[in-house]
């Protein structure tokens, strides 16, 4: 049976000081990100992650099978933290040519929202990202979508549990997807 | 044809010498040869449309492109596939917009003309002001394409009403089809989705690629091979024990170890569940062919469809005009897997060759390099080098069919696609176009022929 959408319901604010914690973690994410600083961001990633973005086809409004929850379907990322240290290797090797001279990244987060779950130490993060990348002479490209995040509180930090990458984007209008969001 | 009196009679091979080995790259530039690849090749040839597996209710539809032409591939409530143009034939609006889903009918936001799932017009806004004599319904169709057909699961249309049929075009091609497409009961199945991508190359550099450029793959792919792998190198290639083989511009290249590629997708658990099946796929294709597949391979049928058999991309190289191409990809998987397996190759095949994947990375990059330096004008008429191998054909082998050279590493099938895209942009009609391999098979089914010996 295809998984069917339906609505969140809107939760109540959470205090200003888990607010701007969880918008300092996601700002230090992005920056690690900008900066290739890939050992850090794994450290960033629980051992029971789930980083998934979905494929999304165009549909009409009346066709209500839910692509996004239906993990059968193609996936530009559907990865366990082994399957994206096992994509970042390729870094390691010296031999990724494309990526050198390296990729220009800015990854700018807004409209942070966060919301309590029904587990103490785990919160439901919400945020919009604008991803561009500049690479060689003239590759040009912006990625622009929503995530839905759950970070779990450990120690004295933030890790992230699953991540939800929504891209607005229906063809992928760039030849490769060489960056996290 | 020469629908528009465009030039028909242009004499392409002036762009390549295949027995000397180079390819001119204004093949790959000019709008004027583009314009003619569309009328030639996409306009004439049989195209991939859709998996079966991807309409399996009455009603089912997705969009796709034959060359630049829009097309809605839609299973009729009569339970038949027909492929008709996205174009209203009133005013030429898109009658449907999404990608795939299922539908009644398909209905112009322009004025209100729906179409059905078999095509035809059912009704128009405000019928009334059409006087007797002015609306003939049943003229007024969706226009469809000349002819449909399938083979092992992979429907095909062509708008060409003198083509050859599916069979014949594809030929004794079929044969190695078959290590794909029919290594076990059931047949294959696309998994749900489609990932698209755009890249600025030409449509071309990504049909060579697959058609028989084993040779890039251990060093463009150094990375993504070690990253997949624990660090392993690319698979060392036998070069008397593997191949190019070619027929009709399709083309494949191989080795016989029959677990390279499977081993390139990264996924132990789908290595074993390929190992448990090949005693049965040995009796099913014969021995050579539970060989073919799995190895270092890949393919691609003429004119833009490629895949990998044992890492099991499959994709459509969409052209967007000389500079730019649409790339589609699906994952196909045997129908009887079970579900985990075939959730393994799905993340294996988007880890490897998605757009995020750690080989596909490295791709698009030179491709895009190789499209874009002729802009240059000194640049665009120095000669490519298609040279290698060009003095290893095997005539008369015993198993293999095709036009077969020995060494996976060659040009072999490169110079094939030239060849025949240089044959049918210079003919004026298809009955025209030269016969550069006999068909050993011609119309037989291929799955009891396990060698050609047998023929």
């Amino acid at each position: 049976m295809k998984a069917q959408k339906k609505e969140i319901p809107l939760q109540p604010y959470v205090s200003m000081e888990l607010l701007t914690t969880l918008t300092q973690v996601l700002y230090r994410e992005a920056r690690l990100l900008d900066q290739e600083r890939y050992d850090e961001w794994v450290n960033l990633l629980a051992e029971d992650l789930h980083y998934h973005m979905p494929g999304i086809e165009t549909r009409y409004r009346r066709d209500k099978y839910d692509q996004v929850a239906d993990l059968n379907r193609m996936a530009y990322y559907d990865d366990s933290k082994e399957d994206l240290k096992k994509r970042l290797a390729r870094l390691e090797t010296g031999t990724a040519w494309s990526e050198d001279p390296a990729t220009r990244y800015v990854h700018l987060i807004s409209n942070v929202e966060v919301e309590l779950t029904e587990k103490d130490d785990e919160f439901l993060v919400l945020s919009n990202f604008y991803a561009y990348r500049n690479r060689n002479e003239r590759d040009d490209d912006m990625l622009i979508g929503h995530r839905s995040d759950i970070w779990r509180r450990v120690g004295g930090g933030f890790e992230l549990v699953k991540r939800q990458i929504i891209l607005k984007q229906n063809i992928l209008l760039s030849k490769n997807l060489n960056i996290y969001l | 044809m020469g629908m528009d009196g465009f030039e028909m009679k242009a004499d392409y091979g002036q762009f390549m010498d295949l027995k000397e080995g180079w390819v001119d790259r204004r093949i790959f530039t000019r709008d004027d040869i583009y314009e003619q690849e569309l009328y030639k090749i996409f306009a004439r040839s049989w195209l991939f449309v859709a998996h079966e597996s991807q309409l399996p209710k009455n009603g089912d539809f997705l969009t796709t492109h034959m060359g630049e032409d829009g097309v809605i591939v839609s299973r009729g409530h009569d339970g038949k596939v027909r492929v008709f143009l996205n174009s209203c034939p009133h005013r030429g609006n898109k009658v449907c917009f999404a990608d795939a889903g299922n539908a009644r009918r398909f209905v112009c936001n322009y004025h209100g003309w729906s179409f059905d799932g078999k095509g035809e017009l059912q009704g128009v806004h405000e019928e009334y002001c059409y006087d007797p004599g002015d609306l003939d319904k049943s003229k007024n169709g969706l226009k469809q394409v000349a002819k449909i057909d399938s083979y092992k699961g992979l429907i095909f249309a062509t708008f060409d009403n003198e083509a050859v049929s599916l069979g014949e075009w594809l030929g004794d091609f079929r044969w190695y089809l078959d290590c794909l497409l029919d290594n076990e009961d059931g047949g294959t199945e696309f998994m749900p989705g489609c990932i698209k991508s755009e890249i600025n190359a030409n449509w071309k550099f990504g049909v060579e690629n697959f058609i028989g450029d084993a040779l890039h793959a251990g060093w463009t792919h150094d990375s993504g091979t070690r990253a997949m792998n624990g660090g392993e190198p690319f698979p060392p290639v036998d070069m008397a024990n593997s191949y190019h083989a070619s027929v009709n511009g399709h083309g494949w290249e191989f080795g016989l170890e029959g677990v390279g590629d499977i081993f390139l997708l990264g996924r132990p658990k789908v290595m074993e569940y390929y190992n448990d099946i090949r005693p049965d796929m040995a009796k099913r294709l014969g021995e050579a062919r539970s060989k073919v597949f799995g190895s270092v391979a890949s393919a691609s049928i003429f004119p833009n469809v490629s895949f990998l058999p044992g890492i099991s991309t499959f994709r459509q190289w969409q052209p967007k005009g000389p500079w730019k191409f649409e790339l589609k990809t699906w994952v196909i998987v045997n129908k009887n897997m079970p579900d985990e397996i075939k959730s393994e190759v799905t993340k294996g095949v988007m880890q490897t060759f998605g757009p995020g994947g750690a080989f596909e990375m490295d791709d698009g990059e030179n491709w895009e390099n190789c499209t874009t330096v002729n802009r240059g004008v000194v640049t665009r008429h120095e000669k490519l080098h298609y040279r290698c191998g060009i003095n290893r054909r095997v005539n008369d082998h015993p198993t293999f069919p095709g036009i077969l050279y020995q060494g996976q590493y060659n040009d072999a099938n490169q110079r094939n696609f030239y060849e025949r895209w240089a044959d049918m942009m210079g003919a004026e009609r298809m009955a025209d176009m030269p016969e550069r391999y006999k068909s050993v098979m011609s119309g037989r089914e291929t799955r009891d022929i396990t060698g050609v010996k047998a023929v």
